[in-house]
């Protein structure tokens, strides 16, 4: 039994199919690129993983338990974390606050409700900030942060999580070729303590972080291997490559 | 760094408010009914002040706080109406005028006086987290939630209306005696119930106060800003909209059970959604992020009514309507919303005030307003 | 069995069916009441307190035609439709219209709207009750086999069904269904096709508080006119957009299911008891499907 493994999941909604008999796994410690056109089933794959919505049929196993059904926070607590396409952070709180919150050591809100500072966090928060470069910002509003400084800061609430597993839906979306330079160089050294997915289009972006690609195709599995195998893949050419040319 | 959001400078309001309220007594004099009416106003603060906690800082409209409002006030009266019967009479008068033969199972427990004022307080509280649970488990939010507790006050006030024979209808009850605590009688009228009616009201406030700052309160910030984010951080939203929603029933309810011990009388207008929809106008235009300005708003409304009610008489809920649609539509933060611009403008001119509000900001995390 | 076949055999049959039928009837009054709430939280997402303020207004301007004017009782409902639909109108444009973003403030701003709208009527036509004359016709009663039912009801439940088809044209068949649709659905999008959202927002609660009006024209055929009569209406209609997910066919459906059961467990027990129970089992339904009967599903991110 491996680190996280999905079998046979499916998804529909009525009676269309959005995920069709789809299965894979994750070796620990690799970063892996699920890739594939619009519409192949990349955020909903995400969405079932991190109990966004529910599987019409199939298992996700992570760490040796069935967290198929879970809710979100179960899920999150097991050590799953979920940095989303549209970066999602408090805009309202400062880049502390937010960074605060996502360190979830204790949950419970009975023991929240006079519970003023959490041991461990400014460790924590110093290893967050020199990762992502965040710490000229601390005290400033999320929601006045640049975009790139958005998904930085979303990544280090991700990471904030201290989670076993992380998702990252599109982490380069929208960001500069130096933004794009930076994030490579922070997914790159997450490598060497977490397991990632990467939900990305961007085949150069790709190219520069997978260890495993996934390719996903009407949702279903189209091809599995590193990016040589996938990129000389004729089927994969077709459906994907071909259409970036 | 604005004043109003320095969490020294909060508590430091709190301190002054609590002190003048403290020694009002002290000029009132012999006019004991206006020291009952005074100490009211204490039941009101409470009110506003779960209206706050409940909607201003967990973002929870709530239009049916008279639930455990009125739930508590029953107890309590329940509790009262016992202390007054005994082996040779058994039951309150007007059970027998609607002919029944034996005390309720319901009413037995509130024949001790313990019992019956934990009672009065764990019905309204499990009611809520019961309700507060299967609500925001289904993730009702919002207006549908405003809608919800509007519609559970309306179905409690009919139940209570219509069940004559266990509540007296229409009519109430109405205790002959004041509550008896041991050898003590506690007598609505003096000093002593209204510093014990403010005294609660100071622990309601500091609690709801260290939840602003904690935690808990930094997680419900999130949970406004973005419920669902924060599911994926781990935490269980559903949780801490319970937790919030019960607490804030928690202090309706002690304000529901002062309001019987101040006033020996409770009826089903207490489920009336007009006098819970009050509460909400009391916080809206006080100020809802703001636990002072909500309590301090109850205070400016319902002195109105009661002041400017009597010579205004028809006209006064003409006056007040219109004064809360203006409210809401320029502005959403309240009347305390002209202080915190207000004192945007003043610089704080020390060093050291500076570092230490940016020091409290660091690890206490402070809420917009008060 | 034998207890099962004493219940058959003493069951009230003719008692039950009268029930049913009288089901019927306080389902069409509570979907009346509710139709105008439901467009307008359909379309434009506002929750109206003063919704029940609006029937009210309806109410006392069939009340005025009839006794200032001497306009019979049945043209007195197309006028009361178009008096609150032109105050509907107004009320939009001076102040909803800025409150679109802020769905609870909505709800608190129509609050206030509904103390001014009770307390100016009062102020005007004094709080005793006022009664409209209704034709001869409606203050009978019709039996048919062992159903007897009063002809005002038959009215009304004949009205709300005129009412519903009415409407079902209006948002599926029409120019301003389209529109209407389109604004609901995808704003932008619909405003990039030329559709003036406020525009359509406007004549949408400008409907909706017609529809109370006329609500308001029809209940007073057996209801006491009263400046706070609006109370009554507010939470049966809420529980109906409520549970029908705030579609028009989902209320039809609410309006009906919601209004047999009342009938049914207040054939069983009393009035007060059903309605409790109701709004209990309305609690449990919503936690198993919260978004309603017929809502559309939620918008992904």
């Amino acid at each position: 039994m491996g680190f996280f493994e999905i079998r046979n999941l499916r998804k529909s909604f009525d009676t269309v199919s959005v995920i069709n008999d789809f299965s894979m796994e994750l070796v620990e410690l690799t970063l892996c690129c699920l890739v594939g056109p619009n519409g192949a089933g990349k955020t909903t794959t995400i969405d079932l993983i991190t109990g966004r919505q529910k599987p019409t049929s199939g298992t996700i196993m992570f760490i040796e338990e069935d967290i198929t059904g879970f809710d979100e926070h179960q899920i999150a607590r097991r050590g799953i974390g979920r940095k989303f396409q549209v970066p999602a952070v408090f805009r309202d709180m400062t880049v502390r606050q937010n960074l605060e919150v996502a360190f979830t050591r204790t949950t419970n809100p009975l023991k929240n409700i006079f519970r003023f500072r959490e041991p461990g966090f400014a460790g924590k928060l110093d290893e967050i900030l020199t990762l992502t470069g965040l710490g000229p910002r601390l005290n400033v509003e999320a929601g006045i942060l640049s975009h790139g400084e958005t998904q930085w800061l979303e990544i280090g609430m991700v990471l904030m999580q201290n989670p076993r597993l992380l998702l990252l839906d599109e982490p380069v979306a929208g960001m500069t070729e130096s933004e794009i330079e930076k994030t490579v160089g922070i997914l790159n050294d997450l490598k060497k303590t977490n397991t990632l997915m990467v939900v990305e289009h961007d085949m150069s972006f790709v190219r520069r972080i997978a260890d495993v690609v996934v390719v996903m195709h009407m949702g279903s599995l189209l091809a599995k291997g590193t990016i040589k195998d996938i990129e000389a893949d004729r089927r994969v050419r077709e459906v994907y490559l071909g259409e970036e040319a | 760094m604005n004043l109003f959001h320095n969490v020294r400078a909060q508590w430091l309001a709190y301190a002054v408010f609590f002190i003048v309220l403290a020694l009002v007594p002290l000029f009132v004099g012999d006019d004991v009914f206006l020291l009952n009416q005074l100490s009211m106003y204490g039941v009101y603060a409470m009110l506003a002040l779960g209206i706050s906690l409940c909607w201003g800082f967990g973002g929870i409209l709530n239009l049916g706080q008279g639930i455990p409002f009125g739930l508590g006030a029953y107890g309590m009266a329940m509790t009262m109406q016992m202390q007054t019967q005994d082996e040779y009479n058994p039951m309150p008068p007007f059970m027998l005028n609607n002919s029944l033969t034996e005390l309720p199972w319901f009413w037995v427990p509130f024949g001790n006086t313990t019992v019956g004022i934990i009672l009065s307080i764990a019905i309204p509280a499990l009611f809520c987290a019961i309700f507060g649970w299967t609500m925001f488990r289904a993730r009702v939010s919002g207006p549908f939630f405003a809608i919800m507790t509007l519609a559970m006050l309306s179905a409690i006030g009919t139940l209570f209306l219509g069940m004559q024979p266990y509540t007296n209808g229409a009519n109430g009850l109405s205790p002959p005696r004041s509550l008896q605590l041991g050898e003590l009688t506690v007598d609505p009228y003096s000093p002593g119930s209204y510093w014990v009616v403010f005294g609660l009201l100071l622990i309601a406030t500091v609690i709801a106060k260290l939840m602003t700052l904690s935690r808990s309160g930094l997680v419900a910030r999130s949970i406004r800003n973005d419920a669902e984010r924060v599911r994926f951080l781990g935490y269980n939203v559903a949780a801490y909209e319970t937790m919030i929603y019960t607490v804030s029933g928690i202090f309706a309810a002690v304000a529901g059970a002062c309001m019987v011990v101040l006033s020996q009388y409770v009826s089903p207008d207490q489920f009336d959604p007009t006098f819970s929809l009050m509460m909400v106008v009391w916080a809206g235009i006080g100020g809802r992020m703001s636990l002072l300005a909500a309590m301090l708003g109850a205070f400016l409304i319902q002195g109105g009514q009661s002041y400017l009610g009597d010579e205004l008489d028809a006209t006064w809920y003409l006056f007040l309507g219109t004064f809360f649609i203006l409210v809401v539509r320029f502005l959403p933060k309240g009347l305390v919303g002209l202080v915190e611009s207000g004192l945007g403008r003043i610089r704080i001119g020390s060093k050291r005030n500076d570092g230490d509000s940016a020091a409290s900001e660091v690890s206490l995390n402070p809420q917009p307003g008060a | 069995m034998a207890a099962g076949s004493l219940f058959l055999t003493q069951f009230n049959w003719s008692a039950f069916i009268n029930a049913l039928v009288l089901g019927l009837s306080i389902a069409s009054i509570w979907l009346i009441a509710a139709l105008g709430l439901t467009i307008i939280y359909g379309a434009a997402g506002v929750i109206n307190m003063a919704h029940g303020e609006l029937i009210m207004l309806g109410a006392y301007s069939t009340y005025t035609l009839q006794t200032s004017f001497g306009i019979p009782f049945l043209l007195c409902i197309p006028l009361s439709f178009l008096i609150v639909g032109a105050i509907g109108l107004l009320l939009e444009r001076v102040l909803i219209r800025y409150l679109y973003k802020r769905p609870l403030d909505t709800m608190l701003a129509t609050f206030g709207v509904s103390l001014v709208l009770i307390q100016g009527t009062r102020i005007i036509f004094g709080s005793s009750p006022k009664y409209v004359d209704v034709p001869e016709f409606l203050s009978g009663s019709l039996e048919i086999g062992f159903v007897n039912i009063a002809t005002v009801r038959i009215l009304i439940f004949v009205v709300t069904v005129a009412v519903c088809v009415a409407l079902w044209f209006l948002f599926f068949r029409s120019r301003f269904g389209i529109q209407v649709r389109a604004v609901t659905q995808e704003k932008e999008m619909a405003a990039s096709f030329g559709v003036n959202s406020g525009r359509v927002y406007m004549m949408t609660f400008a409907l909706g508080a017609g529809l109370a009006g006329l609500a308001g024209a029809i209940l007073c055929a057996m209801a006491t006119v009263l400046p706070t009569m609006g109370g009554n209406y507010l939470v049966p209609s809420f529980l109906v957009v409520v549970v029908g997910g705030g579609a028009l066919a989902g209320s039809v459906a609410a309006g009906v299911g919601t209004g047999e059961l009342q009938s049914i467990f207040a054939y069983f027990t009393n009035d007060t008891f059903a309605r409790f129970v109701l709004f209990i089992l309305i609690v449990v339904f919503l936690r198993l499907r919260p978004q309603g009967l017929f809502a559309p599903s939620a918008k992904r991110r």
